[in-house]
């Protein structure tokens, strides 16, 4: 699953990262969107777009489209 | 010993980096440009225990990737320029995440000192941190500081004189595997017969090609790794080779804390609780736009007493007693008309900029600071990446309703030059307040009681135009450069009164010195315009030259003589100044001359008392609601209206409206721009871009309606 199709509320880990600019890979990557890494998406934006999710103890905020780059696996 | 140490500041955004050097620099400080570029340099010169200490910050980044110009910059002075140390300032409540860039300090060879800031946040909110277990593990001297109260800031900087003098090689593994193949790799580029960039680490290099860093590979000219045995198992194991650093790096981060941090029972956070209100389904949105309204109105209703007081001092004080100094010297005339009407006038220009500009950027840090900027960013980031903008540029682009020039300052929040550049260059398309007199002026004039949607169509088409633009811009001038989101929502917090100062103090001082000068150039340049050559009045100036020969280029659009386009050069000053120039010309605008104060001492006495009321005055603006601005013309123009009714047609008129909305941003909002952006180029195509769109458009307005029997 893609991580741009995950309800709010749900704990996922990321598979691995698809197709994506180098530039968006880099930067997801230094920000610890990493393979294995679990995460909880938080919320989406009250205009439905970007989406927050938690990640190593920390928010973060990604559009539908960079999301859609990340590969999840809902942790049951 | 070296006479001078000098010691980087490194850090992630909004780890109270910034309070950290003010705190540790105060006065010192000075703030400049890394050469070349427009990113920001602070640097300070201190002394402690007699020696000399030169502190430099670099720019706040997550990473050392060579992906924005930020992070170029640290790195580049990390490796090249070799400091003696570095203050690495971390987010003690988020240590895992700051402590990838910890890492990459380190891979860089030079000496580090952990700066474990907000410390004291880090123990309310239940953590706690084996301080010494982390500086083992590191192998670097590790500080808990709160920046802002000031603690542990002078251990810090006695550690980091101490470790600078002992001159460590720090060394961080990342595992055996890795390190065979790095190793093999330094090897390897040791007996590489090229031009390896002279007294670059290895180390890094090799970190940095392993990576695929695409800088690297250019400057080392080695495009492709060797074909060596502990690399390709290293490949083979784990992938990519661009993730396998930062899994590396973040595997090493996440065992340390996992050591040293631990959490003793649950806070509820703070910043949880705000964002289940502020960021809600429902309420979010409308908060967001409350939030908006009051950042709109304490910029703008706050500072305008300021702006009319400024006004006052430069007008009947200021140019009063330089009159009379100057009559007193007997300088010749044209010398006395050059300071009064040219000088002072470009002075009172920047004058009144200042309490604007000082007021938006005292909000806009309080914003930033707290973390609300983020969560705006994130509430409109929808809407303005349809158009291929960031979130955070509605900002910008709302405080260009009041006045285009502090929306260029307002870009800051921004972290890519490209979406900087994107939304400064839609700024002018909001329709400033200094547009509203000529709107006034020309739809009282010539649609009366239909004048306020005449108005409102032309707030509308700005905004439409800025769609358009924008939508073209990414296509042609910024094709290719991607914009992205990938934000953190940092936790809120109060942001301290000092701070804020500082930042606006830095940014009005920007502004009056670099901004200024370049203001100040153009008014006299205008006046010259204006009253030369000298006796022949209006009509026979420069000016009145220049319109009529620039005149019949309107004459499509509407408004041929050379009483517009002599407006609308001069309106290039400032938009109300169209208005004035046709008044002046049609010979109907004056009146309002304040009459000669008896004395001198008499007018700065005015101003003085007048001071008291402007404060009054802001705080009742602040209490009061939003009044609904007039658009009923002055009565003192009734001359200037039935001059303009003479020469002007509703359809001209509406078309000389636009063309004024569009045609060229003010002066003062240029030299911002050059100021800010540095760039020739972009302010030319700036200009043009404007200009090409007013013209075409007024131009079609005319004629589809003349086509359409409108016009006369």
């Amino acid at each position: 699953m893609r991580l741009s199709e995950i309800k709010p509320g749900t704990k996922v880990k990321i598979v691995r990262m698809a197709e994506a600019p180098p530039v968006l890979k880099r930067r997801l990557l230094d920000m610890g969107v990493l393979s294995g890494e679990p995460l909880l998406v938080e919320r989406m934006a009250p205009l439905g777009d970007p989406i927050e999710i938690k990640i190593k103890g920390y928010r973060l905020s990604l559009r539908r489209e960079e999301a859609e780059k990340i590969l999840v696996e809902v942790i049951p | 010993m070296r006479e001078e140490i000098v010691i980087a500041v490194a850090g992630n955004p909004n780890t109270g980096k910034t309070t950290l050097i003010n705190a540790l620099a105060g006065t010192r400080l000075r703030v400049g440009n890394w050469p070349g570029v427009t990113v920001e340099k602070k640097e300070a010169q201190l002394e402690m225990n007699g020696i000399k200490i030169r502190l430099v910050d670099l720019p706040g980044t997550y990473s050392l990737s060579p992906f924005s110009l930020e992070e170029l910059i640290a790195r580049d002075f990390l490796v090249r320029e070799k400091p003696d140390v570095v203050l690495n300032v971390v987010d003690a409540t988020n240590l895992e995440r700051n402590l990838y860039l910890t890492l990459q300090l380190l891979e860089t060879g030079r000496p580090v000192v952990l700066v474990l800031n907000m410390y004291d946040e880090a123990l309310r909110k239940g953590l706690r941190i084996e301080v010494e277990k982390l500086s083992q593990l590191l192998k670097i001297p590790v500080i808990p500081t709160v920046a802002i109260k000031g603690d542990g800031l002078r251990e810090a900087l006695e550690a980091a004189i101490r470790v600078a003098r002992e001159k460590p090689k720090p060394f961080l593994e990342y595992g055996q595997e890795m390190e065979k193949a790095l190793s093999e790799l330094e090897n390897w580029l040791k007996h590489w017969n090229s031009f390896l960039p002279e007294s670059i680490p290895l180390r890094w290099l090799a970190i940095k090609l392993l990576e695929g860093d695409p800088k690297v590979k250019e400057e080392t000219g080695i495009q492709e790794l060797p074909d060596l045995p502990s690399l390709r198992h290293l490949l083979s194991a784990h992938g990519e080779p661009g993730e396998i650093l930062a899994e590396a790096r973040y595997g090493v981060a996440s065992g340390v804390v996992k050591e040293c941090v631990h959490r003793e029972g649950l806070r509820p956070d703070l910043s949880e609780k705000l964002d289940r209100i502020l960021l809600h389904r429902y309420l979010g949105f409308p908060l967001f736009l409350a939030m908006m309204w009051l950042l709109f109105k304490l910029t703008f209703d706050l500072s305008s007493p300021f702006v009319d007081w400024l006004d006052q001092v430069v007008n009947t004080a200021l140019a009063p007693t330089l009159a009379r100094g100057l009559h007193f010297l007997s300088a010749p005339e044209w010398f006395q008309a050059l300071i009064l009407e040219g000088i002072v006038a470009g002075v009172g220009t920047v004058a009144v900029f200042i309490p604007v500009i000082a007021a938006m950027m005292f909000w806009i840090t309080f914003l930033e600071g707290s973390g609300y900027l983020a969560r705006a960013a994130f509430v409109m980031d929808r809407a303005m990446h349809t158009v291929g903008l960031h979130g955070k540029s509605f900002i910008p682009l709302l405080l260009g309703f009041g006045c285009n020039v502090p929306s260029v300052y307002a870009t800051r929040v921004l972290e890519s030059r490209r979406d900087r550049i994107l939304t400064a260059f839609l700024a002018p398309f909001m329709s400033c307040g200094a547009r509203l007199p000529v709107y006034v002026l020309f739809a009282g004039a010539f649609f009366a009681y239909r004048a306020g949607t005449v108005v409102w169509s032309l707030y509308l088409l700005g905004i439409g135009m800025a769609l358009l633009l924008g939508l073209f811009l990414q296509k042609t001038l910024l094709k290719g450069e991607p914009g992205f989101l990938v934000m953190e929502l940092p936790p809120y917090r109060l942001p301290r009164g000092k701070y804020l100062l500082i930042h606006t103090w830095e940014k009005t001082r920007h502004f009056v010195i670099k901004a200024g000068t370049y203001i100040l150039v153009m008014s006299v340049a205008v006046w010259f315009l204006l009253n030369f050559p000298a006796g022949k009045g209006v009509e026979g100036s420069y000016l009145a030259r220049l319109s009529r020969t620039i005149a019949p280029v309107f004459e499509p659009l509407g408004f041929g003589r050379w009483e517009a386009a002599a407006s609308l050069i001069t309106g290039v000053m400032a938009k109300e100044v169209v208005v004035s120039t046709l008044g002046e010309i049609y010979g109907a605008g004056a009146g309002e001359t304040e009459a000669p104060p008896e004395s001198i001492g008499r007018a700065w006495g005015e101003v003085l008392k007048a001071l008291p009321r402007a404060f009054l005055e802001a705080g009742s603006n602040l209490l009061a609601g939003l009044y609904p601005v007039s658009l009923e013309p002055e009565p003192a123009q009734a001359s200037l209206i039935s001059k303009i009714r003479s020469t002007f047609t509703p359809l001209s008129a509406y078309s000389f409206m636009v063309f004024t909305l569009l045609y060229m941003p003010c002066m003062v909002f240029l030299a911002a721009f050059y100021a800010e952006f540095r760039s020739l180029r972009l302010t030319a195509l700036l200009i043009c871009l404007n200009l090409g769109l007013a013209y075409i458009l007024a131009l079609a307005l005319y004629q589809t309606g003349r086509f359409l029997g409108y016009g006369g």
